[in-house]
């Protein structure tokens, strides 16, 4: 991962190296190279939309709002002549911005897209009339912001948006693949997910929503130096609207899309004007693109890398070539219950799902649950990994009470869990989603606990990994976190027989292996019988019989309540 | 003459447009499932219509009609996008789209009308109904109230008690279920389009020539009546009626008050701001997902 | 051909060079390639469309090419469009200096081409001769000096017309604050506070741009103004007088400025009983007969363009911009057209109520008369025949 990262950003950094090197050697007219800077600055802000609108997958409807605040933050400290010249006064811009990004971040803690879109929006209109009525400071004293000596030509200061464009760049690129950046990824795609990775939604969010501002707040500091003075149009609604339409048609958390997004911002006015034709055809194109974008669910970045991977020989990773020996250390934990439930008690209005249910999983032991289908199953793993809002009950996790407990600190805790349906973010490589769920696991243990569930190679993408890996590859994520109790939700489910004995052998190996008690639970009663010390039945909400698999197996309670079910679950 | 009331009843014109293109946002979402960026801009087109017609000397209410028809036809052909291409896309992909939509919508828009130009918008109900605070509240922004309770009360009636609504309620949670149990989905989603997109158009024509009729401006009320849906969640009509209302009069209030003057378009942002956290205060997670 | 006539024509045609070298240094201006080159950054499309203003001045300029051009140089005239996005309108300034190589900007209009860019004129040396200023920066620019009265200038000026002439005691201003534009209305109505003697009855700097404008009329109503002046542009003056209607007020003058006065409004409002007025930034254009219009409205007609205010605008520009460059004597450059238009003496014109002048003051707004228009059953009609001269602040 950070070899990936230290390659992309070498590239990145060799192109910046030409381009800053023909720039200054005056090898273009000044005019391209104003028209390059103003490519560089609308890059800068699509960078910083990308962060929010492509990884973290919330509409942002006020991304110019936000360079606005670092725009004028930068008068400011021009007027009153601050220390430290522009590029401190740049970065001093970017922090201004933060404040405004987390408080608009704020209400998308629990609200999804659409929500924001709306708050987004209405902030952005309601910033439009504030900017509007404030002076640029110094624009009537006829004022303007200085560029640095040594960057004070057109092509001096392409350097020196160069420079900022590929620190931030770089920056991105080592955070979007840090845990921090996969985790963005994972709110998107499934924030139940995430947060049963330990992933705090609202940490996610807000520093996404942060560090977005503080980029958008640069951009704007970068335009300050760029024309000197500024107006209120420069940062108005239809400018963030018609940059959002541009970053969902390039894909600007893609370096590339930021920079593709930001020729044609630039390009097509020039465009347009050598060919004579009406200025405002470009946002019609940019509605068109971004709704073409969207209804393909593909921006033209991905286009490109699609096209561009086929070109390339295809390079299959190796499969995952590790010992067992390198699988990380087991956590030793104190012998005695893992898990105790004890009267769990779930209503859904006037249904109950769970009622009066009492269970425990002893350390070191794999328990199995199991029950037909609506018996309440998940919504048991629901309740004890804090998904539910309310339930009657306790729940202790080695005797602490995990009651008032959110989902993601239950799972920092040590209560992890697996999902029936595939929630694993696409985008994410397969080393990429071990390192969001099992914090600070070295490279070699990574592979090797691949290996061990037989899991592709870290550098393969998860978008092309087959569903039934995925869900290996999900017992993999929970299991290399090495918590206190694993919750397994159905993992069988999809695999074949031989799959299913295989995946019975390795999960039986869990406790000794990473020193987590598991509790399994199973349409599967082969898997259950081989792998489980103790199997608890529960049908419609309740606990019909509890017991070693072989004596609970037999009884006839639980016998009728499978009756007819067992085919199904041999057929699934 | 109490100054607060006084400006409380002028603000009541806003409110009552707020209100109506409010509950038709909330209408459209809990039909179609889509947050509607593009709202009012589907009612500009066929005001925009109804101007160019009355400015070449065709008479009022024909072109009315005409308008109508073209908001109805502009809001089809949104609606044609969204059911074509984004059916089964999830809902913020969907919002996605209208304010890519919008965008466009409004370049289109400037170029074919002309921002600067005053056009001759026809008063369609001049005169005033009644003075209340030393205020002249005109028959217009009555209108657009009764109109919006109206509305209100035809949207809960047909959600809640007629087959077809039920129908619909059924293809926004699941389209293809309901293309699974009959619901000819497409035909009825049109049909929603249309209907809202009449509806806007109307709401407009009554209160452009108290707005300044341009297509940028009308077509950005879009903010304040998805401010009023947000107090209403999106579900609730009644709340968002009230919601447009109360905006419209706080708007009133504020441009009473010098200080704040300046600053009252930031209200609906700040009351959606205060909604939001109020309402989501405690932590849910999203079913879907 | 003989050598003897080669050598011949090799001596007439230097004896000719040379002559035609005299003469252009002896008087008026030269141009390399036979062009000179002058821009405008306008804004045509987007939220408003002020192209009729540039089209004026190439209108006038095609005239003066086809009758010859100036000295034999013909004005090759580039209008880029900056669709009041400031990001396009800094491309189309270094557009027309950078590549086109510029001279001068002649008969530019647009939102926010002063705000923008007069940094980058300063910067580039090059004097624009602004066809329509809208943005104060326009009046507040070392290398910016409009053709026209501007709205800060003709608030002054409405304002002193109601003092004087229809006695308002208690006058009311209410503003459309864009960018930039506070400090500017402030002190226009300073200046006028200053020039009277009197005192702003209210002054209102919170008119919405867009939204009801109810709650202020109600304002300016129950404030008891005798005459409200706003600088409402051309939509939300129809839209303020509809709102004035509905609240049947009557008894308060409404004054506005230039961007008020068009047929449009006219026929707009035709039904009201409201006292309007408007002032002019020029000659009224809706004045056909007027002979100060004479020659305007002949070389509009030749060129078939409409006949509005805005293209008075681009079309005075045009000819004074001529007249400075007939006054050079050698070839016209960028620092040639900056070094006569900051020396020149100031230039009268029949279209305008003062003698323009661009001269190196830090700050330019030349132009310092109006005439007052009156609206009268759906028509415009001269109010004050003669030029209202604003009188030097005291």
């Amino acid at each position: 991962m950070k070899r990936a990262s230290l390659r992309a950003s070498l590239i990145l950094i060799v192109v910046a190296l030409v381009a800053g090197g023909v720039a200054y050697a005056g090898l273009l007219p000044s005019y391209w190279v104003f028209l390059a800077t103003s490519v560089l600055i609308t890059g800068v802000a699509l960078q910083s939309l990308g962060l929010v609108a492509g990884r973290t997958g919330m509409i942002a409807l006020c991304q110019m709002s936000f360079a606005g605040v670092g725009a004028w933050t930068v008068g400011y400290l021009n007027l009153a002549e601050a220390p430290g010249g522009l590029a401190t006064w740049i970065l001093i811009g970017g922090f201004a911005a933060v404040p405004f990004g987390v408080a608009i971040g704020l209400p998308a803690l629990r609200l999804r897209g659409i929500n924001l879109a709306i708050v987004t929006l209405s902030f952005a209109t309601a910033f439009d009339t504030i900017l509007a009525t404030m002076t640029y400071p110094g624009q009537t004293d006829f004022l303007q912001v200085p560029r640095p000596e040594l960057f004070d030509s057109d092509e001096g200061y392409f350097v020196f948006v160069l420079l900022f464009y590929v620190a931030i760049a770089v920056s991105l690129e080592f955070i979007s693949r840090s845990r921090l950046g996969a985790s963005w990824l994972a709110v998107r795609h499934s924030e139940r997910a995430a947060a049963a990775h330990g992933v705090s939604i609202a940490t996610a969010k807000l520093s996404a929503f942060a560090l977005s501002a503080f980029v958008a707040g640069i951009s704007g500091g970068l335009l300050a130096g760029y024309l000197g003075t500024l107006v209120a149009e420069n940062f108005s609604m239809m400018q963030s609207l018609s940059l959002y339409a541009v970053s969902v048609m390039t894909g600007a958390h893609f370096a590339e899309g930021a920079i593709i997004g930001g020729l044609l911002v630039v390009m097509f006015p020039e465009i347009l004007r050598r060919l004579d034709w009406p200025q405002d055809i470009g946002n019609v194109l940019f509605a068109i693109g971004a709704t073409q974008a969207l209804s393909t669910g593909e921006t033209m970045s991905e286009t490109f890398r699609r096209q561009f991977r086929k070109l390339l020989p295809a390079r299959a990773p190796k499969a995952a070539a590790a010992s067992a020996s390198q699988l990380p250390a087991p956590i030793e934990r104190a012998a005695g219950p893992a898990l105790s439930i004890e009267g769990l008690t779930v209503r859904y209005g006037s249904v109950v799902a769970l009622n009066n249910v009492s269970l425990s999983v002893a350390s070191g032991t794999v328990a199995g649950l199991i029950g037909p289908n609506g018996a309440g199953k998940s919504t048991f793993i629901d309740a004890v990994a804090g998904f539910l809002s309310s339930y009657q009950g306790s729940v202790r996790l080695g005797g602490k009470p995990l009651e008032g407990v959110p989902a993601h600190l239950r799972a920092r805790e040590g209560v992890r869990r697996s999902w029936q349906t595939n929630r694993i973010a696409p985008e994410l490589t397969v080393g990429g989603y071990l390192a969001l769920a099992a914090k600070g696991l070295s490279a070699s243990e990574t592979k090797a606990v691949l290996d061990w569930l037989d899991c592709p190679h870290p550098d393969t993408l998860v978008a092309s990994v087959d569903a039934g890996t995925r869900r290996l590859l999900d017992v993999a994520g929970v299991v290399a976190a090495r918590p206190a109790v694993v919750l397994l939700d159905e993992p069988a489910a999809g695999q074949s027989h031989e799959e299913t004995l295989r995946l019975g052998q390795r999960i039986a190996e869990i406790p000794k292996l990473f020193g987590s008690a598991v509790l399994l639970v199973e349409h599967d009663m082969d898997l259950v019988r081989a792998v489980c010390s103790e199997v608890t039945v529960l049908d419609f909400g309740q606990v019909i019989a509890s017991g070693p698999p072989a004596k609970v197996l037999s009884e006839r309670a639980v016998k009728k309540a499978y009756l007819g079910i067992e085919e199904e679950s041999v057929a699934a | 003459m109490n100054p607060l009331l006084t400006s409380a009843v002028a603000g009541l014109t806003a409110g009552g447009t707020y209100a109506l293109l409010g509950v038709c946002a909330v209408f459209t979402y809990r039909l179609v499932a889509v947050v509607n960026f593009t709202g009012a801009a589907i009612g500009t087109a066929g005001t925009f219509v109804l101007i160019a017609l009355f400015e070449v000397g065709f008479p009022i209410w024909p072109s009315v009609l005409a308008g109508i028809a073209a908001g109805t036809a502009t809001g089809v052909a949104i609606g044609y996008i969204m059911t074509r291409w984004f059916g089964e896309a999830s809902a913020s992909t969907k919002a996605a789209v209208t304010v890519a939509l919008l965008v466009g919508l409004i370049a289109v828009g400037l170029r074919l009308t002309g921002g600067q130009h005053p056009h001759n918008m026809p008063e369609l109900f001049p005169g005033s109904a009644f003075r209340l605070a030393g205020v002249e509240v005109t028959i217009a922004s009555v209108l657009t109230i009764g109109l919006a309770v109206l509305f209100t009360i035809l949207s809960d009636l047909f959600l809640n008690r007629t087959k077809v609504g039920l129908n619909l309620r059924a293809l926004a949670d699941r389209p293809m279920a309901a293309e699974l149990l009959g619901v000819r989905v497409q035909l009825l989603s049109l049909l929603v389009w249309g209907m809202t997109g009449a509806f806007t158009t109307f709401a407009l024509m009554i209160i452009a020539p108290q707005r300044s009729p341009n297509f940028m401006t009308l077509s950005l009320l879009v903010v304040p009546a998805l401010a009023a849906a947000l107090i209403g969640v999106f579900r609730s009509f009644w709340r968002t009626l009230a919601g447009g209302i109360a905006l419209g009069i706080v708007e009133g209030l504020a441009s009473s008050i010098d200080s704040v003057s300046q600053y009252r378009s930031a209200i609906p942002f700040l009351v959606v701001l205060a909604v939001l956290l109020w309402s989501q205060r405690e932590a849910r997670w999203d079913e879907a997902r | 051909m003989h050598w003897k006539s080669r050598i011949i024509a090799a001596v007439l045609a230097g004896i000719g060079l040379a002559a035609m070298a005299g003469a252009a240094s002896a008087a008026g201006p030269t141009c390399k390639d036979g062009a000179i080159k002058v821009g405008a950054v306008s804004t045509v499309t987007g939220p408003a469309d002020f192209s009729e203003v540039p089209k004026a001045t190439q209108a006038a300029f095609d005239a003066v090419n086809a009758a010859g051009g100036i000295n034999g140089c013909k004005i090759d005239y580039t209008i880029a469009d900056d669709k009041a996005d400031p990001a396009v309108a800094a491309q189309a300034a270094r557009d027309l200096i950078d590549n086109k190589e510029a001279v001068a900007l002649v008969g530019s209009a647009s939102l926010l081409d002063c705000a923008v860019n007069s940094a980058t004129y300063s910067r580039k040396k090059i004097l624009s001769v602004q066809g329509l200023g809208v943005d104060a920066a326009c009046f507040s620019s070392p290398n910016v000096a409009p053709v026209n009265v501007g709205p800060y200038t003709l608030s002054t000026a409405m304002a002193y017309y109601a003092t004087s002439e229809l006695k308002t005691k208690k006058l009311c201003a209410f503003f459309i604050i864009i960018g930039g534009t506070q400090e500017a209305y402030k002190k226009a109505i300073e200046n006028w506070e200053k020039i009277s003697g009197q005192k702003i009855h209210l002054l209102d700097l919170t008119l919405p741009f867009q939204g009801d404008l109810t709650p202020y009329v109600i304002k300016a109503r129950d404030a008891g103004c005798d005459a409200v002046l706003t600088n409402q542009v051309e939509p939300q003056v129809v839209q303020l007088i509809k709102t004035v209607d509905a609240q049947k007020i009557t008894g308060i003058n409404w004054l506005f400025l230039a961007p008020g006065y068009t047929e449009q409004v006219a026929k707009a409002l035709a039904d009201t009983k409201q006292p309007i007025y408007v002032g002019t930034e020029w000659e009224p254009y809706t004045e056909k007969n007027s002979a100060a219009n004479a020659q305007w409205i002949a070389d509009m007609q030749k060129a078939n363009r409409p006949l509005t205010a805005f293209s008075q605008g681009g079309y005075l520009a045009a000819e004074l911009f001529l007249k400075v460059v007939a006054s050079i004597d050698g070839e016209v450059t960028r620092e040639s057209v900056a070094k006569a238009l900051h020396d020149m003496e100031p230039l009268t014109n029949p279209l305008a109520g003062s003698p323009y002048v661009f001269g190196k003051a830090k700050t330019h707004s030349p132009m310092q008369a109006t005439k007052v228009m009156k609206l009268e059953a759906g028509a415009w009609k001269v109010e004050t025949p003669d030029w209202v001269v604003l009188p030097q602040a005291k």
